[in-house]
């Protein structure tokens, strides 16, 4: 080892590198989870199965498509809309935030492959941020984990929904307003406004759930979420 | 009393499912895992989000683990992997810093060989120059000398060659004997 190498060392051991935590309580709580995930991923594939099922012969559609999970949002259909009102993308997120500011209050890292925006919007368990892409708005949430849930409410058949190739599953919510819900892992119903949400996209990948809103079709939509993930 | 289980030992009962082996292993391992998290992501919170989530995906990925294989740099891989994505997404790059003169061990203890090596003007800027390098050749550079992984274990952490590791190991000690000499 040079003097160099020597001196590189030294200077490691100068370093303000905190104590790690203990970590062990936190990782086996979230490894004891494990079989209920799988459970949950059981029946997500065979919800999937039946959500093929029911696309694919439409009269079995509102007969078959109840509700459907997908990592922290769940999608079901009701026969009336709950009342909810046209509001702002961002309605009941909560004041803009920074990026730093907005990952404490979430508790979730921003996954983002493109231009960071400047504003930033956060709740217990979820981020979101709104990009503008092919000249309209978009508002992309993520959400870590099964700590919090969206639910939308659709009714059909003004609302069509179907699979979309992104993520380990995903899904593409278009055509009649749906009303959008935020609430905590409890069942509690969060303080925040109902809003009728138009077109989006939602997906899994690992243990987190991605949602797109905004005026974009399918393809488009599915092309700005692989390039947020990329 | 039984003998002390050795790693694969515990590898082995953790890949069937035994939580208690495998909070053992993280036992084991939680320190490394931090501090290699900690000088990629640059900051604590990240650095601990990083590390748990690598051990959770180390956990889940098991059943693909090299049997025999060394434990420690395959977990390192899933770590610094999640320590990356983290600075990625929030596009800000790690700087480390000196401990405050007030943190450092006290008392009447002589200062250890390694410490005295270096002054305290010589630490700034070494490790201003640390700070300055390019990303891929500071963060070789933080996990070589600052965390203490081997050659080997760098690469397999950033899943790099090990040629790679040792050109732009080269690279930048190439640059900080500019600032040491």
């Amino acid at each position: 080892m040079t003097e160099l190498e020597r001196a590189l060392v030294a200077l490691g051991r100068e370093l303000d590198i905190p104590a790690g935590p203990d970590l062990r309580s936190r990782v086996r709580e979230r490894i004891e989870r494990k079989p209920r995930r799988r459970r949950a991923v059981v029946l997500a594939v065979a919800l999937l199965t039946a959500l093929g099922i029911a696309l694919a012969v439409p009269p079995a559609r509102s007969a078959i498509l109840r509700f459907f999970h997908i990592g922290s949002v769940t999608i079901e259909r009701v026969e009336t809309l709950p009342h909810a009102q046209e509001r702002s993308l961002v309605a009941g997120l909560g004041p803009p935030l920074s990026l730093r500011e907005a990952e404490k209050i979430a508790g979730v890292a921003l996954v983002l492959n493109a231009p960071r925006p400047r504003r930033f919007y956060a709740q217990p368990g979820l981020i979101a941020t709104l990009l503008h892409y092919r000249g309209t708005s978009v508002l992309l949430a993520e959400l870590q984990g099964d700590q919090m849930g969206l639910t939308k409410k659709f009714a059909a058949p003004g609302t069509t929904v179907e699979p979309a190739p992104i993520g380990s599953f995903g899904l593409w919510l278009e055509g009649g307003k749906h009303v959008l819900m935020w609430s905590a892992a409890s069942g509690e119903i969060r303080q925040m406004e109902r809003r009728l949400a138009g077109n989006v996209l939602i997906w899994a990948e690992g243990n987190r759930t991605y949602r797109l809103e905004g005026g974009l079709n399918m393809g488009q939509m599915v092309e700005l979420g692989r390039q947020i993930t990329r | 009393m039984g003998r002390p289980l050795d790693e694969s030992d515990l590898i082995g009962r953790a890949r069937r499912g035994d939580t208690h082996a495998y909070e053992e292993l993280v036992h084991a391992h939680q320190g490394i895992a931090f501090r290699t998290a900690y000088v990629i992501a640059g900051n604590a919170a990240d650095a601990e989000d990083a590390a748990q989530d690598g051990f959770v995906k180390a956990w889940r990925a098991l059943g693909r683990f090299r049997e025999g294989a060394p434990f420690r740099p395959w977990l390192l891989q899933i770590v610094a992997n999640e320590a990356r994505n983290r600075r990625r997404s929030t596009g800000r790059r790690a700087h480390l810093a000196l401990r405050a003169a007030t943190e450092q061990p006290s008392g009447d203890a002589a200062p250890s060989p390694e410490a005295s090596l270096l002054s305290a003007e010589l630490r700034t800027a070494l490790l201003a120059a640390v700070n300055d390098l390019p990303e891929d050749q500071r963060t070789v550079i933080a996990l070589r000398f600052f965390v203490g992984l081997s050659e080997h274990e760098v690469a397999e952490a950033l899943s790099l060659p090990e040629g790679t590791v040792k050109s732009r190991s080269a690279r930048a000690l190439e640059r900080l004997r500019a600032s040491y000499d």
